[in-house]
């Protein structure tokens, strides 16, 4: 099996993939940097295995990614800036394309890819399949939209994310109730009216920053979910996140917060995994997991998807939150030995990818 | 910061739902959780609820009962009438929460109240009262004989409130904790409005008394420095607010404080010196000083506001 990987090489994904393949005494994978496949067309051939890793983290992939998606010069955003969301899920839908027509054996489907990063589409995609979702508006494009749709529900409380937004970057908490509004977000607004991801959640409880920031993220399109409360324990709040690899929901971590936002990078904690499947009940777990093996059955030609699962506070019921098409970093987190990449390696080796993905199409 | 955890035991009692799949031997010996999934769902649902707690637990009802989501808590007031009306059927009450919600449910200074004196006039026997959130609650002055704990939650509580516990006559109320919250959202009382409390002559057996979550702290430390109703204290609960040396110079300064047994000054602004002269000044007193916070660009912040 020849292994190649499009991915950013400075990317630790990359080199904890890489290890992960030589500990199993494979041959080392080709890389294919975004940046070549983007600026020369370079990608994997017939005969290789490709594992599609993110573009993110990079600030030339993602002014590339934009270029290609909006057809015009892309200007490179600022560190933590908010901006070109629908251009660059464009741009990636043209490049995944091109990774399609080089010929090799793709791990992840384009198309996968592409449904998981557009939020409206894979909640709908996971409603059609009769999975646990919060309720969902029609995707809105700005603020007054926005609460014309929550009246016309008659909803107080909402997740505002963006379409094509990765993990919790531009993601609003929103809770009216007649004059009143709140907002929690890790969105901080410029003077000068451009957006950036900031590490520290705040609120607003003014309604101009909110509708500012919600009239800049609009025009590229905001899914619209009912607030679906959480679940907490030791008194933080909490989801998971459950890798699914080859049908196997082998590696879950509990995410923690003291904000809605879970799924924040920094300054949230991993939670105990064994205190959560303690409080949730053996029933409920099992039941949690079962969700997560069959969101991974409405991508059956990817061999891994990050499930981010959320129990309902009360922890009677449980719903999905997103999938992610590369959610699978977890460094530390193992099962039966093996971290994320182990198991995928190892799930290619033995023939169980092959015959999980032959038994589901 | 907000609450994220349900309670597990209330009044001593373990929790149990109201639709939990076994019964207990002895439904008086836990405190049911009554609340509706939806933070949309109309009040029917609650009551309808309610009937089939009330079909689990006998002709006494619950010995203790705990409602969380009521159906739209962010916007209108818990519905008491529902417990008032049937007063009859609720003869065993003995304590009761009202609004124990997580922040993911409703956060605290959004939970609607209401007037709950209709709820102690109804339960004479009541002997233990908790409220979370305080967003139009109301309670006129009163005599309640049976009342041994009063808890009102809040990130902001009127100063109206605060007047009307120091108005009421409560004979046997040996605790009672109040989380005054911050004027941002509603919490305007003064020192001046917890006179009467501090003065204790309505309150002739309380025994432990909690200031708690203030953004006027250090105003609550100097009254309580002076206040004839700490003589009588186990417990002097300060903490969860925004005290710092001027407070705790205060408590230093005012009147012995060596007959508590316990005096919580967690999550406090005090400098590790001021702090750490408290403990020492107070041998045999456990003082807690706990989770100091470090002062930020954005002022000081109680425990539990929004």
């Amino acid at each position: 099996m020849r292994l190649g990987i499009v991915g950013n090489p400075d990317n630790r994904r990359v080199a904890m993939f890489s290890a992960a393949v030589a500990r199993a005494g494979l041959p080392a994978p080709r890389v294919y940097p975004w940046r070549e496949v983007l600026l020369a067309g370079r990608v994997p051939g017939p005969g290789t295995t490709v594992r599609i890793d993110s573009p993110g983290e990079d600030a030339e992939v993602d002014r590339l990614l934009r270029e290609l998606g909006g057809g015009r010069a892309a200007a490179a955003a600022e560190h933590g800036e908010i901006v070109g969301m629908a251009a660059a899920h464009a741009g990636l839908r043209r490049a995944l394309d091109r990774v399609a027509a080089g010929g090799g054996d793709l791990l992840s489907q384009g198309a996968d890819i592409l449904t998981m990063s557009d939020k409206p589409r894979c909640h709908a995609l996971l409603a059609a399949a009769g999975l646990p979702v919060p309720p969902a508006l029609e995707p809105v494009h700005g603020y007054e939209q926005l609460r014309t749709a929550m009246r016309a529900a008659g909803w107080g409380r909402v997740f505002v994310k963006p379409a094509h937004g990765s993990s919790a970057s531009g993601v609003l908490a929103v809770a009216v109730s007649g004059p009143r509004i709140t907002a929690t977000t890790s969105v901080e607004l410029a003077a000068d009216g451009r957006i950036f991801n900031n590490l520290r959640v705040r609120r607003y409880e003014d309604e101009a920053p909110i509708a500012a920031i919600v009239d800049r993220l609009g025009p590229d399109g905001l899914h619209i979910e009912r607030w679906y409360p959480k679940a907490g324990l030791g008194n933080r709040v909490l989801d998971l996140r459950v890798v699914v690899i080859a049908g196997e929901p082998g590696h879950v971590v509990v995410r923690t917060s003291r904000s809605p936002m879970t799924n924040l990078h920094l300054g949230n904690a991993r939670g105990d995994l064994a205190a959560v499947r303690a409080r949730a009940g053996a029933p409920a777990w099992e039941a949690a997991m079962q969700t997560c093996v069959r969101v991974a059955r409405c991508f059956p030609h990817t061999l891994h998807v990050g499930v981010d699962l959320m129990f309902r506070a009360g922890w009677r019921d449980h719903a999905v939150a997103e999938v992610n098409a590369f959610g699978d970093l977890l460094p530390g987190v193992l099962a039966e030995g093996l971290d994320t990449y182990g198991a995928q390696v190892a799930a290619l080796a033995d023939g169980r990818y092959p015959r999980w993905a032959d038994a589901h199409a | 910061m907000t609450i994220n955890d349900h309670l597990t035991t209330f009044a001593g009692l373990p929790v149990l739902d109201w639709d939990h799949e076994e019964s207990p031997p002895d439904p008086a010996a836990v405190a049911w959780r009554l609340e509706v999934e939806d933070f949309e769902a109309d009040e029917t649902e609650l009551r309808e609820k309610f009937e089939s707690l009330l079909e689990r637990t006998g002709a006494a009802g619950p010995t203790a009962l705990i409602i969380g989501e009521w159906g739209g808590a962010y916007e209108q007031a818990f519905p008491t009438d529902l417990l008032v009306r049937n007063g009859a059927r609720l003869s065993g009450l003995r304590a009761l929460f009202i609004g124990e919600m997580v922040g993911e449910q409703c956060e605290i200074s959004w939970i609607h109240q209401g007037d709950i004196t209709p709820v102690l006039e109804a339960f004479p026997a009541l002997e233990h009262l908790s409220v979370r959130g305080a967003e139009g609650l109301e309670l006129s002055p009163m005599r309640h004989e049976g009342l041994r704990e009063l808890v009102l939650e809040s990130g902001g509580l009127p100063a109206a409130v605060v007047r009307a516990v120091g108005a009421s006559d409560l004979p046997r109320l040996t605790r009672l904790e109040l989380w005054l919250g911050v004027d941002q959202y509603g919490g305007d009382a003064r020192a001046d409005d917890l006179a009467p409390i501090l003065a204790g002559r309505s309150l002739p057996a309380l025994t432990r008394l909690g200031l708690r979550n203030a953004e006027i702290a250090d105003e609550v430390a100097a009254a309580v420095a002076a206040a004839p109703v700490v003589a009588r204290l186990t417990e002097l609960d300060l903490s969860m607010g925004v005290l710092g040396d001027t407070g705790a110079e205060a408590l230093l300064a005012g009147q012995p404080l060596t007959h508590l047994k316990t005096l919580d000054l967690s999550h406090h602004f005090m400098t590790p010196e001021l702090a750490q002269r408290l403990v020492d000044e107070l041998p045999g007193v456990f003082v807690d000083v706990s989770d100091r916070q470090e002062e930020r660009e954005w002022g000081r912040y109680t425990a539990v506001a929004e």
